[in-house]
């Protein structure tokens, strides 16, 4: 199955200004602490503010993005299907830490209820009227690949024209860290986060967090959607052999050579760790640009929906924002670009995008 | 057409035992597994029963000759015993060699775990308790049952509270029909745990007697634990290598409530829709299901809804149904794929399972539930629903082969 999903809408609550779609990641913002956190929208748009008080970051945001993102496709959704590594962890810190604190008693039932990895599904289906599909994955860094391949099996079982509303989102928290510090997820060194790739001679990234919502449909029509997602593929802890042959099937499997990829994407996160399998990434596609983004959204479960959102721009406009250029490449036009990312597990996705128009 | 899906190969464990065999002797002979909990360490261990599996961690882990250092939480023990059962006479070669899916699904993942190590994760430092760093995640107990096992199949996680191992089940199937994988492995897992029990507690929806589905005297739910999983394939690919076909998964729907953040909608317009999907898909009318497994919680808001949906899609027409939670209490994330196999096998057996501790009809319903085992009966389709919260709604359908 290679069926193809057209962007509709993309949008992205993100460290960067990437929501307000005309700021376009200008100006720049930066974080000498290690992680980055998202610039805060004005969630009351979509939210009441009798729910919002009790809300925990990831549910404003997540909602926020992604009535957004059917508003500016103005569709209904026929599905929602969402990827999370973690849901609202700060609800499940929050209870979790009084749990034990006031030893199992007078526990506030909120935090319990949003830390549901569905909740954020819960409420956009409600806040849509969707009855329709809805699904949650929850496969830590794959998350939001699998709901796309999800999106994907969803498209492919109809024969009319349906709107699916995909999204991921994580959040950051102290919490979390400082626990995975004890375990090597972070540089030890204090870098700004605009300079992370140039120190990819350690391990360790830096923590981020984001919301990204799309809306794809298996027909492109009115001529809307500028780009195309034509395969996505997850790899379980590839090695660098593996994932260079699955690089290779992929553009077989979708009749292309390495040198109709303009632009590879990559999710590379300044790990030393990772660096044979950039290389090999580099190597196979010698004539393309290269471009980064987690030096500007943070390494977190979800990542790629901010590299998703930044490939859908870059073939609407045509442009590679300087912030994200790695290496110039060959071609001047962006019709094919590959989105590779690794997760700090070594876990590692491809997608194909395609320029529709 | 699609081709027609069939489950070729099930494992379980709950409160009543490990194994489908032992489950099913349970609730022939009417004992409930519910009581109040040895393993888990909880304040309110003497207030409320739970359908608690009857091992201790190592235990389980002494089953699966696992060594004594292994990581595994209570959650990945219970999955991996359910899986084991699966694989018993199961071609591994055949596993190995053609494309295969493991769709697992849970709500806290280790949980069980991480709670009693908070407290180390939390405080500066590092210890043995670093192996559990990562088994909050419920996509843990996938990668465990795959590298235990030493498989290497296209792995997915799904977390839609209590119906998140039916929607397991529903991907594999759908895969499958669009030739993404040959076989999917499918289910869920989920280990109790302070967190959840105190969750439902503070939702005021655990009741402290053995939980009371459909009558007009219940009062919530009790918490169990569990892990299931159903091998699902092709018919045409069963019968090539001749493997003996269970049932056929003949049709699923998931839909949304779109009601309310935790509650269903009163009239259960959203598990009405639901089955009546689920029927249309595998081609069904009501008076073709022999049995329902209901969700049946024993919740307030649950069996009301769950109820009137049920009433109102079969009227006259009623199968015999029943909620085998007062047997296993509500497992969470397995309680899916544990109550599709108990639907499977009671289609088998030619039996209607009992739903225990009802008394009295709801007064808004008169509605009575199978409160007896019934035997001899010939059951051709049975219909099996997990709703859950968020409005996650999921039934599914299966025909005798």
């Amino acid at each position: 199955m290679n069926r193809v999903m057209y962007i509709k809408a993309a949008t992205c609550i993100s460290p960067q200004h990437s929501y307000d779609a005309e700021m376009f990641l200008a100006p720049p913002v930066s974080s000498d602490t290690g992680r980055l956190y998202v610039l805060d929208q004005d969630y009351r748009k979509y939210i009441s503010p009798v729910a919002i008080r009790r809300m925990s970051r990831l549910l404003k945001m997540s909602i926020t993005a992604g009535m957004q993102c059917l508003a500016d496709a103005n569709v209904q959704p026929d599905a929602i299907i969402t990827g999370t590594g973690r849901g609202s962890v700060s609800d499940m810190e929050h209870f979790l830490h009084d749990m034990i604190e006031f030893k199992e008693e007078a526990l506030n039932p909120t935090y319990f209820i949003q830390s549901t990895y569905n909740s954020v599904n819960g409420w956009l289906a409600l806040q849509t009227k969707c009855t329709s599909y809805n699904q949650t994955y929850v496969h830590r860094g794959l998350s939001l690949e699998l709901a796309l391949l999800d999106a994907q099996l969803t498209l492919s079982e109809v024969d009319g024209t349906q709107n699916v509303l995909v999204g991921g989102f994580d959040e950051m928290t102290d919490y979390y860290h400082f626990v995975k510090n004890k375990v090597g997820y972070w540089k030890q060194e204090q870098i700004n986060s605009l300079e992370l790739l140039k120190h990819n001679d350690t391990t360790g990234t830096i923590g981020g967090e984001g919301s990204s919502f799309f809306v794809l449909s298996n027909d492109n029509d009115n001529d809307n959607a500028t780009t195309a997602i034509t395969a996505i593929q997850t790899l379980h802890k590839p090695t660098v052999e593996e994932l260079q042959t699955a690089v290779l099937s992929l553009l077989t499997k979708n009749g292309l050579t390495a040198n109709d990829i303009d632009v590879l994407l990559s999710g590379m996160n300044g790990n030393s760790g990772f660096k044979a399998f950039n290389d090999a990434m580099a190597n196979m596609l010698p004539g393309s640009a290269i471009a980064a983004f987690k030096h500007l959204c943070g390494d977190f479960d979800t990542a790629t929906g901010f590299g998703l959102w930044l490939a859908n721009y870059m073939i609407a406009k045509q442009t590679l924002p300087e912030l994200a250029i790695i290496k110039q490449g060959t071609s001047k036009a962006i019709k094919h670009i590959l989105l590779f990312n690794q997760t700090i597990a070594g876990d590692a996705s491809l997608m194909l995008l395609e320029q529709s128009l | 057409m699609a081709e027609k899906i069939v489950v070729t190969a099930v494992g379980l464990i709950s409160a009543l035992g490990h194994g489908v065999a032992a489950n099913m002797q349970a609730m022939r002979d009417n004992r409930s597994g519910l009581r109040h909990p040895l393993h888990l360490r909880t304040v309110h261990a003497a207030e409320f029963v739970m359908g608690e599996v009857v091992h201790s961690n190592e235990e389980m882990a002494s089953i699966l000759n696992l060594p004594a250092d292994h990581s595994y939480s209570r959650t990945a023990l219970l999955a991996l015993l359910a899986m084991q059962e699966l694989l018993v006479g199961a071609d591994m070669e055949l596993l190995r060699s053609e494309p295969l899916a493991l769709i697992n699904a849970g709500t806290v993942g280790g949980m069980c775990t991480v709670e009693d190590l908070y407290p180390d994760f939390i405080a500066p430092g590092t210890g043995d308790y670093i192996k559990y760093i990562d088994a909050l995640d419920c996509s843990e107990s996938t990668e465990n049952i795959a590298g235990h096992f030493g498989l290497k199949p296209f792995m997915a996680t799904i977390s839609t509270a209590c119906s998140s191992s039916a929607n397991a089940a529903l991907l594999g199937a759908r895969m499958i029909k669009q030739g993404v994988v040959k076989r999917a492995i499918c289910g869920g897992c989920d280990a109790l745990s302070r967190f959840t029990l105190n969750g439902f507690n503070s939702l005021k929806n655990i009741d402290r007697r053995p939980c009371m589905p459909f009558d007009q005297d219940r009062l919530g739910l009790n918490l169990g634990e569990g892990a299931a999983y159903l091998m699902l394939e092709a018919e045409s690919s069963a019968i090539a290598r001749g493997a003996n076909i269970l049932a056929e998964f003949s049709g699923y729907c998931n839909s949304n409530d779109a009601y309310h953040p935790t509650a269903p909608s009163p009239h259960g317009d959203g598990a009405y829709n639901t089955m009546q999907q689920a029927m249309n898909m595998a081609g069904l009318k009501p008076s073709d299901i022999g049995y329902i497994n209901a969700h049946g919680t024993a919740t307030i808001n649950n069996d009301i809804a769950e109820g009137a949906a049920i009433k109102r899609l079969f009227g006259d027409a009623m199968p015999y149904f029943s909620s085998t939670k007062p047997f296993t209490g509500h497992t969470l994330a397995a309680a899916g794929a544990i109550e599709a196999i108990f639907s499977i096998t009671a289609m088998q057996q030619g039996i209607a399972l009992p739903n225990l501790n009802f008394h009295a009809p709801m007064e808004e319903l008169l509605l009575v539930p199978t409160t007896q085992l019934v035997e001899n009966v010939s059951i051709k389709h049975v219909l099996s629903n997990s709703f859950g919260f968020g409005g996650n709604n999921v039934s599914l359908a299966f025909s005798a082969s």
